[in-house]
Order: structure tokens, then C-alpha cells, then sequence
């Protein structure tokens, strides 16, 4: 590895060619982009030593039952063989982390003969589909009811949009998820051909998708909302906006590009951890209208100490949530010039 | 509530009363039968099977699949008095009660046309009793009884091919022609023709699990013999359906096995949703998507209620009750006067209308109405708060005595609400002053009933696998203290009764030895019973010729009996 003259600190580690490219900005954003990725290494290394530590100092077994008919001690014994349960639990992490490092996330003990990675790849389409699609909903429906909101204050337009906001915000969605199914599913389905909002069951990308994107993405609709609406405000009062209006720039420009583009610095942050908490599946919404994904599932596993599915899953959702916040991060340079990645 | 009965239930029942014939919703629909396109029956198994793989199955919802697509030797009778004929035309038992010898039914077929074979048999059990498969039901229902197996729990994956190749072969199972299959036991078991009729005691095809497995593989492989059930296609069974799609998490589709011995199933197609939120199931029954359920019980007294929906729903007996129970190792909880005490004190038909809608009947006895052993005459439990308190006052046991004891509860609706009725109860008719102690369930189970760390405990309960006494008692003995008999109650004379019991072949002779130890366990409170369970199920009208049972799979009413179901025009 070739080291460049001249350069200390962390720079002087890396390979000559991504180093030359430190001068401009491109290269500084690969180099940051680049760092940020193997950070990614030790993280998932730590996720998996504390899930690792805390799922087995959880009282209750993989075989234990939640009532009736318990296993017997012979079986669990058998079982405990058959999984590598018997062996020290040093030994066990150890094992985990060298099957991780070659992909293999270890088969489920609650699914027979199933692996985790045929499990998540089974159920993580629906769930990010679905959180994907209310992340679409909630950038322009959250920002804009903010701008408006924050350029109508406390006019009627306000008052209507944080109201629905707070409404949003207050009913838990297991609640508004149960509601729009009696609603549109039980009482108007005559009108809806008794199928076309239906939850659960022969769940597919289809209409089946609108009341889950709409449950999912309230809540953080009215989040952004008023997260936009706070900011804009801060944003209005400032000088360069007073010099824009001064200026007698036209309102649509004044609002995008001087208003808007400040503003939003706040907001992308939030985004997100929104954008992975969305597609790393939330259990209600997948309860309420059965939808076969990993956030139901991740729940099911936990309850059901399914230790390699209980792995494979917060392994999956820190890489997630990493890689969101990078991809935050680099977003920064796009929206605000000040910010520099160094 | 209704999920932590029973892990699986199994054949079933009994006498009158509890058997129903023919609930098929009860509305206005034609007996006509619609055409073949519409036959499709579409019900909640709730939860997915953890394996296709019958012999791997233990929950309800496993066999709610697992019987549709295998068929075991032999199944109880319409009023659960015995066994009738399944996949076995007829059995003999030798004189010493030691050899049993199954006549095959001469058609049988798998879904893909093979004949079934004696061999196919002889490889379902051992498959079954491979220690290196760890299946959840081998012990104690089969390794316990069948020759050669009963040291099932020495070998693992870890014992080398040798030695379970040695420990398989040295079973009592064979096949002296095709037709017949033949099993020894270890010792005499008055009980072990309803073993055989588990639905996870199956033939398995060899030819298929070493294909899908990648050819011949070593006997102590924990997963290969396993891999044929991952996957639609190669899941051939010999039940009176086959699958015909999975869609994990979703539903199972089973369509007619088309060379079942019986003929093929009316039904042209079951589709089996895995739908856990009730309350979601319930919407879906209503726009006319699920043609049966069992409805949640928030919702009970709107169906109730409701003009339409109370003439399609129906109370289904179960054979299944519900306990309290104490820990008779912590003293003063080891003396009798003092269970029974707790067991007096609790209005058990305030607990049934009140707290469950009358979804069950309040019962004192531990075997449910409708099978054998069942004894309503024991009135020593009922519900008489003065007696109760005298009962303490006797045994010199003072409020502050027992104020100190939690009531351990699972952490789920169900049990909470049970048990805050119960503390209630408790604490007002013996003025004390107990608290509920509010546990995740597995936690529960491993860190404080396993260890006997507990004071109090409920409700428990226990569902039939089968409706012989030996299911129930077994589950009381010495044996079973800290695995399923958590209270561990000294009880003398129980175990030798229930040994002799087990093992004796006369029918009256064992009922009679139940019965004495049934007594005994009510009389020295080792529980104090609660209910008798029950399901309130909901079916549309058009579903046709449903033949409930006290020990259907859960939700799934008539599961033993789906053959001859049909729709009828609608």
C-alpha cells in the first residue's frame, strides 16, 4: 500500500489514489463515504456482541413453551446438541461471528430446516415495500403541510394543518390501522367489491398496500410536519430572507430557494432514521393487516428466543440504520454548502 | 388465552353431549352443493407450522396442516369411546399386550399414486425416533413405550452413525409384508392404540427425503433428513389432502389427494391462512373472506348480539380445563387444608360469565365432561368462602402467613385478566392481600415454574391429545414434578395407581384406578380447578356437513372430519 508524501493523520493511511483525490471535493466525499462504510465493520461487530450478550443473560429458552405440553428434558438436551446449544457460550459467538463473515446467518430454530436468510429475504420485500412507499408519502406530504402551515401562521390553514398533525401524532396507529380496516374493509366493502382494501391474507403489491403505507407513514407525516413547520419559521425571520423579499423576488422562489433549502437541514436529519425505522418494518402495522414481514417476524424471534433469527435481523437493521445515517450525512453537502465533510 | 392451552390437541372425545354433528353454520343456504370451482374452504390456522414435516410437529396450528396431508394408523371414533380405522384397516393385540399388529388399508396411495407400504411405515417411526432429529413429541408419548427406544435420550447428533443406526434398527417396529406393520413394546400400555392415533406418527417416503436431502446421508445429520419438507413439491403425504402452495407467513393451499383410499375429498380446495391478530380474522369473516373463525373474545358479546352473526356462531366444547395451582413445596402451601382453601374461594361461574362470556363451564373436576373419568360427583372444591376461611382457621394459617405470596402470571390478556378476577377473589373472600406477579411467559416457564420458584401460579391448563386418562394423570405424577406437575403436591397412592392404570388392558379396571387417583389429586387440592375450556366459533352458512369434535385442531372445527365437507350454493 502506497502511502502519500506529505499528508499526516488519517488521510496518510489510505491508498495513494483515493488520498490524491482528497483535494477536491469529490474525493473528500468518497474518502469520508469510504471510512464511513468500514466503520460499518466494528459497529456490526459490537451489535452482534451486545445482541449476543443480552439475548442469552435472558431468562427463558429457545424450547421452553409458553403453556401445555412442555418439551422434555431429553428433547431439549437433543436439541441443544443439535443446534450447538451444549457448547460454552465463548465458543458459540465465536462460531457466529466466523459463519457472519462468510454470509451464513445460521438456520432458525423455530422454522425447521429454514435459514435466517431465506426467512429475511422472504419477508423483508414486503416490509420495505411497504416502508419505502410511505417514505414517498411522508417527504412531500410532511414538508410541504410545514411550509404552509409555517407560511399561513396562525391562520385558519394553520390551525387545520398542526390539528391534524397533533390528531396524527395522538392516535396510536394500532388504533387507526384497526379503524380504517373496520371502516373500509368491513362497512363499506360492498362499495370497495369487498376485496379491494382487505387486509391480510394473499397480502401482494397491490391495493393491499394503501391502508398500511397510509398507518405507517401518519405518524411521521405529522412529525416532519411540525418539525418543517418550527424550522421554516426560524428560517422566515431571518436577514436573507427579508433581503430576498426586499429584493422583490417573486414568493415561489423566495419559499424554494431561500426558505426551503434552509429550512430542511433539521428535517433531513430526521429523515433518516425515519427512512430505516420504515423499512426495517413496524410490528403493529404487520399485525393489524398481516403482512408477512421482518418486523412481525423480529418480534416473533425475540419472543421465541430464536437467537440466529434474532442475530441475522438487528444485524440487518444496524446496517440499515447506518447506512441512512450516511447517506444523511453526504446530503448535507448537497443542501447546505457550509457543511464540510472532513 | 385460548393459544397457551394446549400446544396440540389431538383426537378426541367422548360422550354425549359434547360430541356435535353437523353445525354447519345454520342459515337459509341450499343443501345443493356448488360447483366444483367454488368448493374451497378458506380458514385461520393462525400461526404458520414451525415444519411440514409431521413428525416434527407439536402445536395445534402444526396440526392443522400436519393431519390433512398425513394420515396416522388409526383415529378415535365419532363419540371418542375408542379408535376406529385410518390408514390401518384393523389391529390385533397379542394376549401379553406387548405386540401390535396393523393391517394396512390395501389402497392406500400417496399424493403421487405410489402404494403406501409397511416399509414406508417402519421408516415414518424410526424417522420419527431418530434421536439426532430431536423431534418434540418422541418423548414421552413414543420412546417411553415402544421396544428398544426407551433410551432415545442417550444418543443426539453428536452419537456416531454407528450408534443410531444401531439404536434405529434396535426398535420394535416391522414390516413382515407390505400390508402389515408391526409394533413391540416394552412393556404393556392400555393406552398405546391412541399413541398411534398423534397425527405426527406418519409414514415418510424414503426415496423422497434422500432426494431432496442430495442422495444418502449420514444418520446423525440433524438437517438433511429434514430438507424434503421445506418444499411444496416434494411434501407427499398420505393424507386426504396434499399442499398444493405455501406462501410463507401467509397461507397454505391444499388441494385433494386424488388417490386417497376413502376417495377424494369433496373440498377442491382448503386454504389455510395464518392470520395471529383475531381481531383481523374477525373483519375478514365478516366481508365473507374466511368462512370460519374463532371469534376474539372482546368480540364475543357483540356476536352474541349480533341477529346475523349469533346464528353462525356456536359454542364447541373442548376437552380441555383450566387450573390453579400452589407451590406445595413452600410451606404453609404444603398442607392440603391450606390449597384447598384457595381452591373454595374462587366463584368459578362469576369467573366463566363474567371474565370469559361464557366461553367455557365452570368445572370441578381435572377431567373435562366427555371422556372417560370424568367426575362431577367430587364436589370437595366448590365455591364456599366460610368453609374456606374455616379451612385456614384450622390449619392455623394467618392472613399475614399468606400476604407475603405473589400470583405468578404469563404476561398475555388472557391470564391477566383471569388472574386479576382470581386475586380478587382471593383477597375479598379470605381477606388477604395477594399480588399478581407479572412474568414474560417464556421466562415464566424456565426461570421460575422449572425451578419451582414461585408461590402461586395460573391459570394452567391441559388439552387432550387423546382422549385416554393416561394423557391426564401421567402429567401429576412424582415424575413429572417441575416439568408439567409444577405445584409438586405430595399425593400418596397416586403414582402407583397411575403406573398400574398406564399399564393395565382392562378398560374398566383402569377407569376404576383413575378414579381413585383423580380423587386423590382433587381431595389434597394438588390444583383447584377453574373451568372446563370451550371455543366460540363462527362458520358461514354455505359450509356443509361439519363434523365437530371435542379435540379439533384450534379454529379449525371439524379438522378430523374435513373429507366429506362441502359448500353448498350461496
Amino acid at each position: 500500500m502506497a502511502i502519500s508524501e506529505g499528508r499526516s493523520g488519517r488521510g496518510a493511511l489510505l491508498p495513494l489514489r483515493i488520498s490524491q483525490l482528497a483535494g477536491s471535493r469529490g474525493g473528500s466525499l468518497a474518502i469520508f463515504v469510504g471510512k464511513r462504510i468500514l466503520w460499518m465493520v466494528p459497529i456490526v461487530f459490537f451489535v452482534i456482541l451486545i445482541t449476543f450478550v443480552l439475548m442469552h443473560l435472558a431468562p427463558g429458552s429457545p424450547w421452553d413453551r409458553t403453556g401445555g405440553r412442555q418439551l422434555s428434558q431429553a428433547v431439549m438436551n437433543n436439541l441443544n446438541i443439535k443446534y450447538g446449544l451444549d457448547k460454552p457460550e465463548t465458543e458459540q459467538f465465536k462460531l457466529y461471528v466466523w459463519n457472519v463473515i462468510h454470509f451464513d446467518f445460521g438456520l432458525s430454530y423455530q422454522y425447521e430446516g429454514k435459514s435466517v436468510v431465506t426467512l429475511i429475504g422472504g419477508g423483508w420485500p414486503y416490509t420495505a415495500t411497504i416502508g419505502f412507499l410511505a417514505f414517498l408519502l411522508i417527504v412531500p406530504v410532511g414538508i410541504s403541510l410545514g411550509v404552509v402551515a409555517a407560511l399561513r401562521q396562525n391562520t385558519r390553514v394553520d390551525y387545520i394543518t398542526m390539528g391534524f398533525a397533533t390528531f396524527a401524532a395522538s392516535f396510536p396507529n394500532f388504533v387507526i390501522g384497526a379503524l380504517m380496516v373496520v371502516v373500509f374493509s368491513v362497512v363499506l366493502y360492498k362499495a370497495t367489491d369487498g376485496n379491494f382494501f382487505l387486509p391480510s391474507a394473499d397480502f401482494g403489491l397491490d391495493s393491499h398496500l394503501i391502508m398500511p403505507v397510509i398507518t405507517l407513514s401518519l405518524l411521521p407525516i405529522a412529525y416532519t410536519a411540525r418539525l418543517t413547520r418550527a424550522s421554516t419559521l426560524d428560517t422566515i425571520r431571518q436577514d436573507f430572507v427579508r433581503t430576498a423579499w426586499a429584493k422583490g423576488l417573486p414568493e415561489r422562489l423566495v419559499v424554494i430557494r431561500h426558505i426551503l433549502k434552509n429550512s430542511l437541514i433539521p428535517v433531513v436529519t430526521t429523515l433518516g432514521p425515519t427512512f430505516a425505522f420504515l423499512v426495517t418494518g413496524s410490528v403493529i402495522v404487520e399485525t393489524v393487516f398481516n403482512i408477512p414481514g421482518i418486523g412481525r417476524a423480529f418480534v416473533v424471534a425475540v419472543s421465541s428466543r430464536d437467537y440466529p433469527m434474532i442475530l441475522g435481523t438487528t444485524v440487518l437493521f444496524s446496517v440499515i440504520i447506518a447506512v441512512a445515517n450516511l447517506v444523511v450525512d453526504v446530503a448535507y453537502v448537497f443542501i447546505d454548502p457550509r457543511v464540510r465533510l472532513t | 388465552m385460548h393459544s397457551r392451552l394446549t400446544i396440540r390437541r389431538a383426537l378426541s372425545l367422548a360422550t354425549a353431549g359434547v360430541f356435535l354433528v353437523g353445525c354447519g353454520g345454520g342459515g337459509s343456504t341450499s343443501a345443493n352443493p356448488a360447483p366444483p370451482d367454488k368448493q374451497i374452504l378458506r380458514v385461520n390456522d393462525r400461526t404458520e407450522p414451525n415444519s411440514y414435516d409431521p413428525t416434527q410437529q407439536t402445536y395445534s396450528y402444526e396440526a392443522g396442516v400436519g393431519r390433512q396431508v398425513f394420515e396416522a394408523l388409526l383415529k378415535p371414533k365419532a363419540d371418542g369411546s375408542d379408535v376406529q380405522a385410518a390408514a390401518a384397516k384393523s389391529y390385533d393385540i397379542s394376549s401379553d399386550g406387548l405386540t401390535y399388529t396393523f393391517h394396512l388399508q390395501p389402497n392406500a396411495k400417496w399424493s403421487d399414486g405410489k402404494p403406501v407400504t409397511a416399509s414406508d411405515w417402519v421408516y415414518g417411526y424410526q424417522h420419527l425416533l431418530n434421536p439426532a432429529l430431536a423431534a418434540g413429541y418422541v418423548d414421552p408419548y413414543f420412546d417411553s413405550v415402544i421396544a428398544g427406544a426407551t433410551h432415545w435420550g442417550d444418543f443426539s447428533s453428536k452419537s456416531s452413525v454407528k450408534d443410531i443406526d444401531g439404536f434405529v434398527s434396535g426398535l420394535g417396529l416391522s414390516a413382515p409384508d407390505p400390508s402389515t406393520f408391526v409394533i413391540k413394546l416394552d412393556h404393556p400400555a392400555g393406552y398405546f392404540k391412541w399413541v398411534v392415533t398423534l397425527w405426527l406418527a406418519a409414514p415418510i417416503r424414503k426415496d423422497v427425503v434422500e432426494q431432496a436431502a442430495g442422495g444418502a446421508f449420514p444418520s446423525n445429520d440433524p438437517t438433511k433428513a429434514l430438507m424434503w419438507a421445506n418444499n411444496a413439491a416434494t411434501i407427499i403425504g398420505n393424507g386426504v389432502f396434499k399442499i398444493s402452495e405455501i406462501a410463507p407467513k401467509d397461507h397454505v393451499t391444499l388441494v385433494p389427494n386424488p388417490y386417497y383410499w376413502g376417495g377424494p375429498a369433496k373440498l377442491q380446495q382448503v386454504i389455510e391462512y395464518f392470520i395471529e391478530d383475531g381481531n383481523t380474522a374477525y373483519s375478514k369473516y365478516q366481508t365473507g373472506a374466511l368462512d370460519m373463525i374463532g371469534v376474539p373474545l372482546a368480540d364475543v358479546t357483540v356476536v352474541r348480539g349480533d341477529p346475523k352473526l349469533s346464528k353462525q356462531a356456536n359454542l364447541y366444547p373442548r376437552l380441555g380445563t383450566w387450573w390453579m395451582v400452589a407451590n406445595a413445596q413452600r410451606p404453609p402451601l404444603d398442607n392440603p387444608k391450606v390449597r384447598m382453601a384457595f381452591a373454595k374461594s374462587i366463584d368459578r361461574n362469576s369467573l366463566v360469565n363474567n371474565v370469559l362470556h361464557g366461553v367455557g363451564t365452570p368445572t370441578l373436576s381435572y377431567i373435562p365432561k366427555g371422556m372417560a373419568g370424568y367426575d362431577e360427583s367430587n364436589k370437595v372444591q366448590s365455591f364456599d368462602p366460610a368453609a374456606a376461611k374455616k379451612l385456614l382457621a384450622d390449619a392455623g394459617v394467618t392472613a399475614a402467613d399468606l400476604n407475603k405470596f405473589k400470583l405468578l402470571t404469563r404476561n398475555t390478556t388472557g391470564n391477566k385478566t383471569i388472574n386479576q378476577f382470581i386475586v380478587d377473589q382471593w383477597n375479598t373472600n379470605l381477606g388477604l392481600n395477594i399480588q399478581l406477579d407479572v412474568v414474560d411467559s417464556k421466562t415464566t416457564t424456565s426461570r421460575y415454574l422449572r425451578k419451582g420458584d414461585f408461590d402461586l401460579y395460573g391459570p394452567d391448563g391441559w388439552g387432550a391429545d387423546y382422549p385416554d386418562q393416561q394423557d391426564w394423570f401421567d402429567n401429576y405424577t412424582t415424575g413429572a414434578c417441575h416439568s408439567l406437575n409444577w405445584g409438586c403436591a405430595k399425593l400418596d397412592g397416586f403414582d402407583e395407581l397411575v403406573k398400574k392404570a398406564d399399564a393395565g388392558v382392562d378398560q374398566a379396571q383402569r377407569n376404576k384406578d383413575y378414579a381413585a387417583a383423580h380423587k386423590i389429586m382433587i381431595d389434597q387440592a394438588a390444583i383447584g380447578m377453574l373451568y372446563q375450556d370451550a371455543e366460540y366459533d363462527l362458520i358461514q352458512p354455505w359450509v356443509a356437513n361439519v363434523k365437530s369434535t371435542a379435540i379439533d385442531d384450534q379454529f379449525l372445527v371439524g379438522s378430523f372430519y374435513w373429507h366429506d365437507v362441502y359448500i353448498t350454493t350461496h
